[in-house]
């Protein structure tokens, strides 16, 4: 009997265990759901991080993700200062570019190298490219396309609404 | 008329043999994305260490993101700047100090590789495109380490040149 249940259990752990790479391949290439930490987007998601523990849940869509970029995207990244952290950003400039940087950059204008962009935080409280430089295209990981929670925010993300689609030199 | 009976389990479920099929094409590719990989290695900048052509490398994704890689180590990395990947040697880690251009050229000025990021130079260094014309790279477009070549009928593991000093006394 014993026997029989331990058989039958094993049976199905494998069964269902055949499913994780699919799901693992699905999540890491396609698309993934997962929450925003910190306030560096801070007007557009997390508006309530001085306030509450709650944080956003947004849909991450990873195919394509380094292709036909534009001004306004939000887009993910693997942070150039730390391999091991994904990072959300708006993209500013595309390749080419001239930017007007900020304090923490040592120069007032920057030309946007070849390959790379310039992504910046909505919010104060945010390292972004005026900390580290441009950074490479080839780092993004993927882009925000829908907040999925809280419901009153859910929705579409309107990239180009943002003042920075139209180009800023 | 009834099949014979390996027809029968293979065919019995109309979509049970694409999805054994996608399953196991799904595994395979974690495989090689996080596992190991065999690839081949052409190019001119790495002259002494691997032929022009005609050469296979392994590659250790474990090592992906830059865990634990060293100076003197062959690397798997994303080229910042455009499309495809390189093999380049790590010559500085975040914090070391290293020479901009070549020791041959009039250019003594020296950088500190920043947090996060590496320097790679190729063993040939007329023709190489490396960290001297891209500056540092991010450890995270690092794929994976080399830890062995393959030619037709030859494998041959490849250790970091640099020893300890104990060791090699």
């Amino acid at each position: 009997m014993s026997t029989k249940f331990l058989g039958q259990f094993t049976h199905h752990l494998i069964r269902y265990a055949t499913w994780l790479p699919p799901l693992i391949l699905f999540n890491t290439h396609v698309a993934q759901v997962t929450l925003i930490n910190g306030p560096s987007m801070y007007p557009y998601l997390n508006p309530q991080y001085h306030e509450s523990l709650r944080r956003d849940l947004c849909l991450v869509f990873k195919l394509y993700a380094q292709w036909n970029l534009k001004r306004g995207m939000l887009v993910t990244f693997r942070n150039p200062n730390d391999p091991e952290k994904i990072t959300v950003k708006r993209i500013i400039g595309l390749e080419g570019d001239v930017i007007h940087a900020r304090p923490p950059y040592p120069h007032e204008y920057v030309h946007v190298p070849e390959g790379h962009i310039w992504v910046e935080g909505d919010g104060e409280k945010s390292k972004d490219s005026n900390y580290y430089g441009p950074i490479s295209v080839r780092l993004i990981t993927g882009r925000i396309t829908h907040i999925l929670s809280p419901l009153n925010r859910a929705g579409r993300v309107k990239w180009w609404e943002h003042p920075s689609h139209s180009a800023r030199a | 008329m009834r099949l014979p009976s390996f027809l029968d389990r293979l065919l019995g479920h109309p979509f049970q043999t694409f999805i054994f099929a996608g399953k196991y094409l799904a595994f395979t590719h974690l495989f090689l994305e996080y596992g190991y990989s065999a690839n081949p290695a052409e190019g001119p900048s790495m002259l002494p260490t691997f032929e022009v052509l005609g050469e296979y490398i392994l590659i250790s994704k474990r090592h992906a993101l830059g865990r634990g890689v060293e100076v003197g180590d062959l690397v798997v990395y994303n080229i910042p700047t455009k499309k495809g990947n390189g093999i380049k040697r790590i010559l500085g880690l975040p914090g070391d100090y290293v020479m901009l251009q070549s020791p041959e050229t009039s250019n003594k000025a020296m950088i500190q590789v920043p947090q996060g990021h590496c320097w790679i130079v190729g063993d040939n260094l007329p023709a190489s495109r490396d960290s001297r014309l891209f500056g540092p790279v991010p450890l995270a477009l690092i794929k994976g380490k080399v830890i062995g070549r393959i030619k037709p009928f030859h494998f041959q593991w490849i250790e970091n040149p640099l020893k300890k000093v104990e060791e090699a006394s």
